[in-house]
């Protein structure tokens, strides 16, 4: 009965299809978690530190209590306790308006027993650093050898030695991380969240609550990003609920501030990594040591792959993960793949220059020889090469002159996005010729919602905007958290199957009652019609009439074949630095992405787009800039946390690696992916136009002149 | 007028001290006359004796052709009431700092950041949202809806709203000049492209 592959030909599957919830989200009409304000709302704020470590002597709010429209505080960092990063939560204040809970926040006497910080990794790992957490500001990690690294060294041609650097970066989701909990009776809550998993949410709302999860209902019709960051209700979700309580019930609407969401909504670790890299004059890397660090804040790892593509005979690499006094690090789109890929892209790139190998002849040379990624990268570097015009316009690093000079680097990437196997989908066939496709999975910006109505639409002969597709609802059948570029490949194949049974189970039903008493397999659907024996006989809707009282209704699960996992990628930039002001000015990014088969070709594009965006951005303009003296982040908002607008884009070509071989693997997830080679190839076209490497990221104008001022002096 | 004063050319103290900097710089704009016009409204304005507001003030707003009327605190941003009092939750909160765009909405014919101006300051002008926008096939969000100028959406009512009011300013914009023109919102699910698209084929499509 389950399906093992999808159609030869489709007529709705692998097209360009606008969103189902896109007009609604471009007029102003979609309501998003950070909209819902259900009657009697209660606005929430969280009081968090200053300081970057501290002890709470004491605490009082007895003024804060009493102040108009206040309701409640629930103090989550009390005498005794320390706070350990600005931006780490003490209190929430809820009152009748935002205003008054802002002002009573402020109206919480705490006295702060300052504490010795170390806030910069430079400070963490310094000498007679002040010792932050149990066991260490810098815990090593057990060193991974293969072969042997050091005569691997011995035999090359040539060896580079290089330190790269990219610091922390926050999510920076549009809409903030929270919910608004409300207790519909003494037993059940109702949440409106923005987050990545309803269920998650729901699950911990109901521990937290001593309720059976049947009991929650978490609701996510559409959200405002979160890039990783937002799988449960976090603390600010559950005391939001708890609160709602003591109040009787009265919904409590609590959302971070954009400081704090950049504080303490999560980010993607830094990474320092010294690297020595040798090879031969065929470009074969012979030998490589790597010692890496980087820090995840207070209490999170920095953990990230390395080596990374490439497959190294002789490698050694030792990671050690330190600990400061900041925001804790959360999952961040492709977390981890970012960071070794520009270690490793810089690294390989660098020892091309030294060899005198052509960059992407170096790449070939070092790719598996068994791997099923080889033949995808090796036709994607072609095809990339082509589109950014390499051949036509690579100069060798260093042999531009001039002021404005101009640089092409590249990077190649990988990434898993293959699917659970235990999802569901329920489709029901209404008399009324609805059809209604529900799941407790969410649209997070992802175009799931579409999917799902696009596969749907495909097996009945219908369009996609005929369909309803219900999901974000913690309810329904259990869906895929919102993660990992998993979400495509684990809701399709039970959307699918739960289609095809719903469609065969609609023909058994209907077919005797038909004139001429077709048998079942005589029933097909075409273009909104129900066709007898390739006929048309009456429309969709007129043969839904047969089914009768009783909706029919199939709960489909997953099966082999129509999903799979493990993608390459590879990518070329084309720009100019102006070696005077530093300014790197973008002429062209190309993304050669595969991703098996696409179901959606529009969003697939926008989320290939948007990835090759936030890969530019982590290259040229984000970061968190820690004051080392206060141990503050200094850019908590959206206008010295750089962020790229529209006139800083430049022509991007998307181009879908999409061979039949690819399509017959099925549906893989593309989150991720795009986002993770950009900056790598941004670095390396960087160096190829100025003719020094640029060992910190973001490539800033600062970070520019400060290479080439160094190159100059040596 | 300043052109003929010897003193142009005096030290950056003077031109500091002197009577009004808007003159200076009127001067040397585009628009002169602009420039004068300004600085007779700041001089009038100048003479009136400031309203003070204090406690709550009821507060009536005229949004999307409708007269809301509700009553907040004086220091309440535009935004705020919109999304806490009036339900009109179209344009969004993300900065509140004047940075992002994400509250974009039209006051009087200008696009404005709604989360830096007051709702008391808001009286008496014509308020226009998203929401009442056409949507039909000629319209900036079909346009949007189209070429997925969005993906989580929550930067898109800024965009749109900045859209319309470029494409109402400006009804056949270059390349150049839509950037430009959008340069004053965030997208971070990365739009870009699609949005771009979606401001040139709206402009395309818009009879205006």
């Amino acid at each position: 009965m389950a399906a093992n592959s999808w159609p030869e030909k489709t007529r709705i599957i692998n097209t360009r299809y606008p969103r189902l919830d896109g007009l609604a989200k471009a007029s102003g009409r979609a309501k998003y978690p950070s909209d819902e304000r259900p009657e009697g709302t209660l606005f929430g704020v969280v009081l968090y530190s200053l300081h970057a470590h501290a002890k709470i002597k004491s605490l009082d709010s007895s003024a804060a209590e009493k102040m108009p429209g206040v309701k409640a505080i629930e103090v989550i960092a009390g005498p005794g306790k320390t706070v350990r990063y600005h931006g780490d939560d003490i209190a929430v204040i809820v009152a009748e308006t935002e205003e008054q809970a802002r002002d009573a926040s402020q109206a919480i006497k705490i006295e702060y027993e300052h504490l010795p910080h170390a806030a910069t990794e430079t400070q963490a790992m310094a000498e007679n650093a002040p010792k932050i957490v149990n066991g260490g500001n810098v815990r090593k990690g057990r060193a991974q050898t293969t072969g042997n690294p050091d005569d691997g060294l011995q035999k090359a041609d040539a060896v580079v030695e290089g330190t790269y650097f990219a610091p922390v970066i926050t999510h920076v989701c549009l809409e903030p991380h929270g919910l608004t909990a409300r207790w519909d009776d003494k037993n059940h809550i109702t949440a409106w969240a923005s987050t990545q998993s309803v269920m998650a949410t729901a699950n911990e709302l109901a521990e937290s609550n001593e309720l059976p999860v049947t009991n929650v209902t978490v609701l996510t019709e559409v959200m405002g990003g979160g890039f990783g960051s937002k799988f449960g209700a976090d603390i600010w979700g559950t005391t939001a609920a708890r609160i709602s309580k003591k109040v009787g019930g009265r919904p409590v609407k609590i959302f971070l501030d954009r400081a704090q969401e950049h504080l303490a909504g999560g980010n993607r670790p830094s990474v320092l990594a010294k690297v020595k890299i040798g090879g031969t004059k065929d470009g074969k890397i012979t030998g490589m040591i790597a010692e890496t660090f980087g820090t995840g804040g207070v209490a999170r790892g920095a953990q990230f792959p390395l080596p990374y593509v490439y497959s190294l005979a002789n490698y050694k690499r030792e990671h050690a993960d330190v600990f400061v006094n900041g925001g804790n690090a959360r999952a961040m789109r492709a977390p981890g793949h970012p960071q070794g890929c520009l270690v490793m892209e810089s690294a390989i790139d660098d020892l091309a220059a030294k060899l005198g190998v052509d960059p992407i002849a170096i790449r070939k040379a070092n790719l598996a020889p068994n791997d099923f990624r080889t033949p995808i990268y090796l036709n994607e570097m072609e095809i990339g090469a082509e589109l950014i015009g390499w051949k036509q316009n690579y100069k060798p690093r260093g042999s531009q002159k001039g002021v404005v000079r101009r640089g092409m680097g590249l990077a190649l990437h990988q990434w898993g996005g293959g699917g659970a196997n235990d999802k569901q989908v329920s489709c029901t066939i209404f008399a009324d010729g609805t059809i209604e496709l529900k799941s407790a999975t969410q649209d997070i910006g992802t175009a799931i919602r579409t999917v799902l109505a696009m596969i749907a639409a495909e097996v009945f002969g219908l369009k996609p905007t005929d369909i309803k597709s219900n999901i974000g609802n913690s309810t329904f059948p259990p869906g895929q958290s919102s993660g990992g570029s998993t979400t495509t490949p684990s809701m399709s194949p039970p959307c699918y199957n739960a289609c095809l049974e719903a469609r065969d189970e609609f023909f058994k039903k209907i077919a005797p009652g038909l004139p001429g008493n077709p048998a079942a397999t005589d029933l097909s659907l075409v273009d909104g019609q129900l066709l007898v024996k390739g006929q048309a006989a009456m429309s969709f809707k007129d043969a839904c009439r047969k089914i009768g009282m009783n909706p029919i209704s199939v709960v489909g699960k997953s099966s082999q074949g129509l999903a799979s996992n493990g993608v390459a990628g590879v990518q070329f930039v084309d720009l100019s630095v102006d070696t005077e002001t530093g300014v790197v000015k973008l002429h062209k990014i190309v993304a050669v992405q595969d991703s098996g088969l696409i179901i959606d070709k529009l969003t697939w594009e926008s989320q290939v787009f948007g990835g090759v965006i936030g890969g530019l951005n982590y290259g040229l303009f984000e970061e968190r800039v820690v004051d080392p003296i206060s141990g503050r982040m200094l850019n908590p908002d959206m206008e010295l946390y750089q962020l790229a607008g529209a006139s800083d884009i430049p022509e991007i070509i998307c181009h879908a690696y999409e061979p039949d071989d690819q399509k017959k693997r099925g549906v893989i997830g593309i989150g991720e992916p795009p986002t993770i080679g950009t900056a790598a190839a941004i670095g390396n076209a960087v160096a190829n136009a100025i003719g020094v490497r640029v060992p910190t990221f973001p490539m800033t104008p600062m970070n520019i002149l400060n290479a080439l001022a160094k190159e100059g002096k040596a | 007028m300043r052109e003929n004063d010897p003193n142009l050319n005096s030290s950056r103290r003077d031109f500091l001290r002197g009577s009004s900097v808007a003159a200076a710089s009127a001067v040397l704009s585009q628009s002169a006359q602009a420039g004068m016009e300004e600085i007779a409204a700041a001089e009038a304005l100048a003479q009136q004796e400031p309203a003070v507001a204090a406690g709550t003030v009821k507060v009536s707003l005229q949004v999307n052709g409708k007269p809301m009327t509700t009553e907040i605190e004086p220091r309440s941003t535009l935004l705020d009431v919109l999304r806490h009092r009036l339900d009109v939750t179209g344009p969004k909160r993300v900065c509140d700092r004047a940075s992002c765009g994400a509250c974009t909405v039209i006051v009087d014919g200008k696009s404005v950041y709604s989360c830096t101006t007051l709702a008391i300051a808001a009286q008496g002008k014509e308020i226009r949202t998203l929401e009442s926008f056409d949507t039909g096939p000629n319209s900036v969000p079909h346009a949007f809806h189209q070429n997925d100028g969005l993906m989580c959406g929550y930067c898109t009512p800024g965009f749109v709203t900045a859209c319309q009011a470029l494409l109402e300013k400006n009804p056949n914009p270059t390349l150049e000049e839509v950037r430009k023109g959008l340069d004053g919102n965030i997208c971070r699910c990365g739009t870009y492209v699609g949005v771009v698209k979606a401001a040139l084929e709206a402009a395309k499509a818009i009879k205006v």
